[in-house]
């Protein structure tokens, strides 16, 4: 039978979200609506790239007044690189998905914001 | 449903409790409304899946469904009350116990498809039992048009027959069924398993044949193989080309899949590929015939049961009939007496599959050639084909 896939076409979403701005740290929600999953498909991705030890995660360290702490995902270097090569050899529909995709409504998280904290 | 998701969640390894509550704090940032009860709902399902709370729930509504089945369903005790107690102890046995000694001694599912079919094998092998016992079980306590089965079965019979409402334990269908159950579920385990060596995709193939066939066999006797009984559900010219149908779609399926699945399937090893294709056929075309066996029973049962209880199913499939409510009846204790037919189908599909679909794996794969063999010359120089240096 053929070789596996390393990634879904929903975790090159994910990893493409997260590679446009590798160093800053993202949030669910963002992520949600730049990729266009849902979140029961999108926390497993981001569950099993990290067991894969290629996204790293953390929670929020000040959180807005009267909010719960959010947890904040971003690539790691591993991840990043992994991430490069797994678009790179996307197939081409999926690149051409990737930026009508990441067309939604993103929203960076300010620095300072979120300094990571032990997962 | 925020409590239900944190009440869940506590379920969860601790590494993932974590995730859930990610999940749940980053609700309070999705806007208010089905966006936000989608988010949760989301949320709900992965923690649901985390904490295997489907596989426990499934398990418990497994047991909960043998034991509806095997309880008897009528109101009036019928003769043979001893055989529907055993019934309680043997189907409940069988559907909690048996799945589990197969798992135990053929291994667990090779793949999440292998997963899916083996867990809707077993579902359908529950939902046939309790069909089965209230076709059989309450048409007997269902009196309409001053007839009920014992009275049928006083006019009809001088000495009743063993299983009727007025005869005793019918032991021999007792163990067809018995039989035909266990063949079933250690059937689907075996192939489900990861000896088999089954590709999913030979799995899927089969299965989606199977279900098509089902279709096709329901459609074309809703109620069983008893004409009288689903009379007038279908007449003359609109009923032929169905049967045929059925025919084609019997003899056609298994033997698709088994071409398909052979044609896709790309083993490794060159020398054990016809071998190998040739098994992925075979087992699909198993899997059709299986498939469109269960289909067709499932729904032919249930509807041999409801129509005994719906008179919207009554209306459904005697349609445009006048028919007298002492005729309907006839036609609902034809019916109910034909799930006999069922068990028939049960045995023959999966042995016409097996025959279709190796047949269908055979056409398709290219028969080898033999490999030639030097033959040396008599002289002691080199092979024949081979040549001098």
């Amino acid at each position: 039978m053929g070789t596996r896939r390393e990634f879904s076409p929903q975790a090159l979403l994910v990893l493409a979200a997260l590679q446009e701005q590798p160093a800053d740290w993202q949030h669910g929600y963002a992520l949600a609506s730049t990729t266009g999953l849902k979140s029961g498909t999108l926390y497993p991705i981001l569950i099993r790239l990290a067991d894969r030890g290629l996204v790293e995660a953390c929670w929020q360290e000040e959180p807005a007044p009267g909010r719960p702490r959010r947890h904040l995902y971003r690539l790691t270097a591993e991840g990043a690189a992994s991430a490069a090569r797994a678009l790179a050899a996307a197939p081409a529909r999926q690149r051409a998905e990737r930026p009508a995709a990441a067309a939604g409504t993103r929203r960076p998280l300010r620095p300072g914001a979120a300094a990571p904290t032990a997962q | 449903m925020s409590w239900l998701g944190r009440a869940l969640a506590r379920r969860l390894p601790a590494s993932y409790r974590d995730w859930a509550e990610a999940l749940w704090a980053e609700a309070d940032e999705v806007p208010a409304g089905w966006e936000r009860l989608a988010w949760r709902a989301g949320g709900v399902r992965l923690i649901a899946r985390q904490a295997r709370i489907g596989r426990a729930a499934g398990g418990l509504l497994l047991l909960a469904a043998a034991a509806w089945a095997a309880w008897p369903a009528s109101a009036v005790p019928l003769s043979h009350g001893a055989v529907d107690e055993g019934d309680v102890i043997i189907t409940i046995a069988l559907l909690a116990g048996v799945p589990l000694l197969f798992r135990r001694l053929l291994g667990p599912p090779a793949s999440r498809t292998a997963r899916r079919l083996r867990a809707v094998f077993y579902c359908a092998i529950v939902v046939i039992m309790p069909a089965k016992s209230v076709a059989e079980q309450f048409v007997g306590a269902t009196p309409r048009g001053g007839i009920n089965l014992h009275t049928f079965d006083l006019i009809t019979q001088s000495s009743p027959a063993a299983g009727s409402a007025s005869g005793g334990p019918d032991w021999g269908g007792e163990i067809m069924v018995l039989l035909i159950t266990l063949g079933y579920l250690a059937v689907v385990t075996a192939l489900t398993a990861g000896r088999a060596r089954l590709a999913p995709g030979t799995l899927a193939t089969g299965a989606w044949a199977g279900l098509v066939l089902g279709l096709v066999m329901y459609a074309a006797d809703p109620l069983g193989g008893d004409k009288y009984a689903t009379n007038p559900w279908l007449r003359g010219s609109a009923s032929d080309p169905l049967v045929i149908l059925a025919w084609v779609a019997l003899l056609g399926a298994p033997a698709a899949a088994g071409a398909l699945v052979a044609r896709r399937h790309v083993p490794g090893d060159p020398a054990t590929a016809p071998t190998a294709q040739a098994w992925q056929g075979l087992a699909a075309g198993l899997v059709a015939g299986g498939t469109g066996a269960l289909t067709a029973a499932v729904l032919g049962t249930s509807t041999t049961a409801l129509v005994i209880r719906s008179a919207v199913v009554r209306g459904w499939l005697f349609h445009g009939a006048h028919l007298t409510a002492s005729a309907v009846y006839g036609r609902e204790l034809y019916a109910s007496m034909d799930v006999t037919f069922y068990g028939a189908i049960c045995v023959l599909f999966p042995v016409i599959g097996l025959a279709m679909g190796i047949t269908g794996a055979a056409a398709t794969v290219p028969v080898p050639r033999a490999a030639t063999v030097p033959v040396p010359r008599a002289e002691g120089g080199p092979p024949a084909d081979l040549p001098a240096p």
